[in-house]
């Protein structure tokens, strides 16, 4: 049953890996890291790992909008 | 196999096949709703894997903060405010 659960989830990560890295729009590039994060995510529960797993789910999001604030920064300048 | 794995099989194949929906997806704005998707996937699948309160505080903090991420990649994308 983890075995299942670790192939379906670690080919999340993968995908949300190789999407990262081949995408070319920065806007994708982002999508792409949000799926790499929701991938990550079960395994810290299979550990029981809770309080990472808060700290993440708090972190990951406020990441993302920092990078759109300097992404939106460098739109205008240009 | 018993009623709460089988919801979790059901919870992870949503989110592979979200995932696979995003890649394929050549529109930008198109693959926002799939990332939603996904994440609703991973939030009710953090909570089938581990039944505790905390995780389920992890869950909702989880939901609400990629929700937030994708509204503001949606608005940073459309161009935000127009009066700046």
């Amino acid at each position: 049953m983890i075995d299942t659960m670790s192939i379906i989830f670690g080919a999340i990560i993968l995908i949300g890996v190789l999407a990262t890295v081949f995408s070319g729009d920065p806007f994708d590039k982002l999508i792409s890291l949000g799926i790499l994060i929701g991938g990550i995510m079960p395994f810290f529960a299979y550990r029981g790992l809770l309080d990472i797993l808060a700290a993440t789910a708090l972190i990951a999001p406020l990441t993302t909008i920092f990078i759109l604030m300097a992404m939106r920064r460098h739109l205008n300048e240009s | 196999m018993n009623g709460q794995e089988t919801a979790l099989v059901i919870c992870a194949l949503i989110g592979l096949y979200a995932a696979l929906r995003i890649i394929f997806e050549r529109n930008t704005m198109r693959k926002l709703p799939f990332l939603n998707v996904l994440t609703f996937a991973i939030s009710g699948s953090i909570v089938l894997i581990l039944p505790h309160p905390l995780a389920i505080l992890a869950a909702a903090a989880y939901f609400v903060g990629s929700t937030l991420e994708s509204n503001a990649i949606a608005s940073t994308w459309a161009g935000g405010r127009k009066d700046d």
